[in-house]
């Protein structure tokens, strides 16, 4: 597994570390993520067969949109941004409401996979050049009519999708997908106020980037967010991959034959790639045809929003550990109360399925609310607590430089366990077990806490034993609560017959003094 | 990890246990006073005396008024009026099982079982106790309990008497001699010390091979503390395993990763040893649970339950208004719910319906919309039988070509889930064990409201299941009231349902009206996905029931 082999090497230089100077901030592992993507409005797009990878070790035949020429710019501004001549799934396109939207996009599949072409479903698009197709104009294959060109107006903020409307079951199985973001034109201001000033305060003390692409996925006070990623669900069937790239080289001209039923697809993936893959950096040398990652990182309190699209052919039932998701809009389209426009009436789900073709915005957040014990594990007996003073909604905002900042004050300094352990209090209703006979996994951040600084005073830099288990999380720097965000269709958890894998990621809750690093 | 198959990681769990788990430590934790719920009896009651009086945690008050919350001397609140819920305890094995299916065959589960409220559990009733019921020593129990003491002899329709067996309380539970001879524990009135150590031995005897499907009812109430052991008893059919278990609380808000039952994050419970989840109960709603080891593996075998919170609004008493009962939740920050919090789905409702209280809700509508007269969970799931085959054999099994031939209503196809009562299956030790103890028939009284809790946790695809006659209407999506922000009802009627594995909704049949329901009617639910209407070979069964109104 290569993240965490990654972060293992990086949380035993901290060990070292931390010996010297106590706890936080001295070496963060990496975490990755953003909704990254190039900015228009022009964009020169080309349609391209490459190898992408999977976790198996198999590297894959398939096609995908890329860049004909470098982009006008990447957005947010990332460490490493390519935009390579084929990537999967394609380009990001991140642009802004009204906009005139060009794209050129340039044929250069296979001679025997004929032609391509781009849907943007949502928006009136004028198509020229190209040679003529049944959906919309297509690129053809002489070099007269391989270039063609469609152009439309950003009309309605959100999160779109596009993809080939030629041969689809053909050309979107092969990874010809991607996605388009169109930003607000403007924003409410109560985005800037409030605990979203406050957020970006705390953000700011701890010496954190904001990569939000806006302050807002709508134009409305309830799509204000903090944080944000993009999410594409695909599956393939690699005989069909086979099956095309054999053909490949033949030298007639739109002459595929490719069996694409029955369907029975080995690969699941979120942004083009598979678990453990999935959680290595935005951009990665490994991937090069895959850059966009799937490595969720939060504070308590930020709402986050998750853009999220269907591509291939099947549901997936993507099931989000620890909260649930109040959903914004689908296909760009806010969902408003009937005879109350400022309120939200879309769906609170905890599994939000995506179906092909369909886009969804979503706000999540954790604040572990009602959990009924202090998260911090503050020990008011030894002094080890920070002051919590609750909002008009019970929440610690008004110290936004604190650790604590965002904790539900009605559980502070309440303590977990019936035992007192290490600087933790006890008086409480659980009895810990002993750490022997259980099992710690990667993401366990080493004691029920939240934090370094919580899991330090209980546990000790190493956590409970077995310390081998977390190297992913590690107890004296991230400490975060890990929540698996899945495909329920328990299935789609694997590769290639092969568990873990698929359609899985680990979201992380971190505390405050864990700086969140979406930079690559 | 980049090739590891299924064998492999059971050789290094194999390695893992056996370092690990030397010697036994089961337990099990059933405080009957705790923070949020301490005694509060009036004077001159003593709970130990009189356990089920009023503020001795082991029933449920009147909610009348926010719990009133007062900094204590230990630096954090303390209730000190209007104690809210009690207190609930459940043990449950983890382990494996047979069960039998429409066809007649019996399936190898990798399964939970129950180890408390084993005489509700043999009446399709949640194996969630109080402490008072679960903090009991058991009377001398065999393998097979409670089917073996019932008698139940013939599969799968059990001739047992379940009004043989009647001990609900914790199964192993014994009184701690060590701690009462060195002081540290006083003796109760019956001279038990009660304070989680087991007797190792019962817990085997009842627990192995005791798998049940689904997995062990649990239900609770608003404010109710829920102390949830799981006990690993092992695989008797898989000694070459060594499985860990875990509980994931499917769909709770703001879970903490550590009770959050995934391995990769938390821990996981090695044979041998048993873990106590410990959860405040969240807002009301249809959750459900399941093991989160291997899931495409563990949730395909058999270990996927059932769950549900129930709201506050059944305490209200009687002829006080739901509305304002609604508004009084709202001065509990924890429960206040408005647009200020974009995760909050039951705000007040945009209409005071002047409903009062008295009856049974699904949700805090504060409306009484969501009334229902009775209440049956319902969980659909798929069995492939290849890959349950394969999983009783020591060979990995292939995920990709997962094929579910029998699709189930809590745990069986038609025709039995037509059949009242526990399903018995004969296990490996010649035993006969209640295997699927949920019927799925949906009796409502003639003029009731029936909800149907469902939820789906098949592992391989979606299922649709329709009503024929009896519209269904949909009140609630994921555990959470459809209810926009301005405080509209978003309920819709429909004659059909989809979801998926890891989805749950809340449907209402309202036979209210008696001339087109009228009593003996008998109406079906079932699946339009017509290859789902099978059991393996036979083309007659599978997602399947029937509405009765009596
Ligand atoms: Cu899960
Ligand atoms: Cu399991």
């Amino acid at each position: 597994m290569r993240a965490m082999n990654m972060k293992k090497a990086i949380s035993k230089t901290q060990l070292l570390l931390a010996t010297v100077v106590a706890l936080t901030l001295l070496l963060t592992p990496a975490a990755f993520a953003a909704a990254p993507g190039i900015t228009g409005p022009t964009f020169n797009l080309t349609a391209r067969p490459a190898y992408i990878s999977q976790p198996d070790g198999s590297a894959v035949y398939s096609w995908g949109y890329g860049c004909s020429v470098a982009p006008s710019g990447f957005a947010p501004a990332l460490t490493g941004a390519t935009c390579p001549n084929m990537q999967v799934p394609g380009p990001t396109l991140i642009v802004t409401e009204g906009q005139t939207v060009v794209v050129n996009l340039t044929n250069n599949l296979p001679n025997p996979a004929g032609n391509t072409s781009i849907l943007f479903p949502g928006f009136q698009v004028t198509a020229t050049g190209g040679v003529n197709g049944l959906l919309t104009r297509e690129a053809g294959r002489a070099t007269t009519n391989n270039v063609v060109h469609y152009t439309f107006v950003a009309s309605t903020p959100g999160t779109h999708a596009y993809y080939s409307g030629t041969q689809g079951d053909l050309q979107v199985e092969m990874g010809l997908y991607g996605a388009i973001i169109v930003l607000p034109a403007s924003t409410p201001a109560v985005c800037d106020s409030g605990v979203h000033a406050s957020n970006l305060t705390a953000q700011g003390h701890w010496g954190e980037t904001d990569f939000r692409l806006a302050h807002a996925a709508y134009n409305h006070p309830g799509a204000c967010y903090d944080r944000e990623y993009l999410f594409q669900y695909s599956e393939m069937d690699p005989r069909i991959h086979r099956q095309a790239e054999e053909q490949s080289t033949r030298t007639c001209t739109n002459c595929m034959n490719v069996a694409t039923e029955p369907y029975l697809p080995a690969y699941f993936m979120i942004n083009g790639r598979s678990m453990p893959d999935l959680m290595d950096p935005n951009y990665a040398q490994e991937y090069p045809h895959q850059p966009y990652n799937g490595n969720p990182h939060m504070h308590p309190g930020e709402l986050t929003l998750l853009r999220i699209i269907g591509t291939g052919r099947w549901q997936h039932p993507f099931h989000e550990h620890g909260n649930h998701v109040r959903v914004l809009a689908r296909d760009g389209n806010l969902i408003l109360s009937a005879n109350d426009p400022s309120s939200l009436a879309g769906p609170l789900l905890f599994t939000t399925t995506t179906t092909p073709g369909v886009t969804m915005d979503g706000i999540y957040y954790w604040t572990g609310k009602g959990l009924n014990w202090d998260p911090y594990g503050h020990n008011a007996a030894s002094g080890s607590t920070l002051p919590c003073t609750p909002d008009a909604n019970g929440y610690n905002t008004g110290a936004p430089n604190a650790i604590n900042y965002f904790e539900w004050c009605q559980d502070h300094n309440k303590p977990l366990q019936t035992h007192p352990f290490g600087d933790v209090a006890g008086g409480g209703p659980a009895t810990l077990p002993d750490p022997n006979i259980f099992a710690n996994g990667p993401w366990f951040g080493g004691s029920p806490y939240l934090g370094p600084d919580a899991t330090v005073r209980a546990v000790g830099n190493t956590g409970t034993t077995p310390p081998s288990g977390t190297v992913a999380n590690p107890p004296d720097s991230e400490a975060g609560f890990a929540f698996m965000w899945h495909s329920h269709n328990e299935r789609e958890i694997t590769t290639n017959n092969i568990f873990p894998g698929g359609m899985l990621m680990m979201m992380l809750v971190d505390s405050r003094e864990f700086v969140i690093d979406e930079s690559n | 990890m980049r090739k590891m198959s299924p064998l492999y990681l059971s050789l290094v769990l194999v390695v893992v246990t056996t370092v690990a788990a030397s010697g036994q430590s089961f337990q099990v934790q059933c405080p009957t006073a705790t923070i949020t719920h301490p005694f509060h009896a009036a004077a001159g009651v003593a709970c130990s005396q009189n356990p089920t009086a009023p503020g001795c945690n082991n029933n449920e008050p009147a909610y009348t008024a926010a719990t009133t919350l007062t900094a204590g001397a230990n630096g954090y609140l303390v209730p000190t009026a209007n104690v809210n819920g009690a207190i609930k305890c459940q043990q449950i094995s983890g382990g494996d099982g047979f069960a039998t299916m429409g066809d007649g065959s019996q399936t190898y589960l990798f399964a939970f079982g129950p180890l408390s409220g084993l005489a509700d559990m043999s009446n399709g009733l949640p194996g969630t106790q109080f402490p008072n019921v679960f903090n009991d020593v058991a009377p001398p129990l065999v393998p097979g309990d409670p089917a073996t003491t019932d008698g139940a002899s013939q599969a799968p329709y059990s001739l047992g008497d379940p009004s043989v067996f009647t001990y609900n309380g914790a199964v192993g539970l014994a009184s701690d001699l060590d701690a009462i001879a060195s002081g540290a524990c006083t003796p109760d009135a019956l001279g038990r010390c009660l304070d989680g150590h087991v007797d190792t031995r019962q817990i085997m005897d009842v627990g192995v091979l005791n798998g049940n499907m689904p997995a062990p009812l649990m239900a609770i109430d608003e404010d109710d503390e829920f102390f949830l052991t799981l006990t690993n008893v092992g695989q008797v059919m898989r000694p070459d395993l060594f499985e860990q278990h875990t509980v994931h609380f499917h769909g709770y808000p703001n879970a903490s990763a550590f009770y959050d039952g995934v391995p990769d994050a938390s821990v996981a419970i090695n044979i041998g040893g048993s873990f106590t989840y410990y959860y405040l109960a969240p807002d009301a709603g249809t959750y459900f649970w399941h093991c989160h080891i291997t899931p495409p593996e563990h949730l395909q075998m058999g270990m996927v339950g059932q769950l549900y919170v129930r709201p506050r609004q059944n305490r209200v008493p009687g002829g006080t208004s739901l509305y304002a009962a609604l508004q009084t939740q709202q001065a509990d920050l924890r429960t206040k719910c408005d647009s200020s919090d974009i995760l909050c789905s039951n705000p007040l409702p945009a209409v005071n319906t002047g409903a009062t209280g008295g009856a049974k809700y699904a949700y805090n509508d504060g409306d009484g919309t969501t009334r229902y007269d009775v209440e049956y969970p319902i969980q659909i799931h798929g069995f492939d039988p290849n890959f349950h085959f394969v999983g009783m054999t020591f060979n990995p099994e292939g995920f990709t070509e997962m094929k579910d031939k029998y699709f189930l209503l809590n745990g069986r196809s038609y025709p039995d889930t037509v059949h009242n009562g526990p399903l018995a299956t004969q296990t490996t030790d010649g035993v006969m064990h209640y295997s699927q103890p949920m019927s799925a028939i949906i009796n409502i009284p003639a003029g009731g409201r029936a909800l149907l809790r469902i939820a789906d946790l098949d592992v391989t695809e979606y299922q649709t299941l329709a009503s024929l006659g009896i519209p269904m209407q949909v009140i609630a999506l994921n555990a959470k009231l459809l209810r926009d922000q301005a405080g509209n009802n978003l309920y819709y009627n429909t004659n059909s349902i989809t979801l998926a594995g890891g989805e749950s909704l809340d449907v209402i049949l309202d036979a209210s009206d008696t001339t087109k329901y009228p009593s003996g009617s008998v109406f079906y639910l079932y699946t339009p996905n017509l290859d789902h209407l099978s059991n393996d070979a036979e083309n007659f069964g599978g997602l399947m029931t029937e509405v009765r109104i009596n």
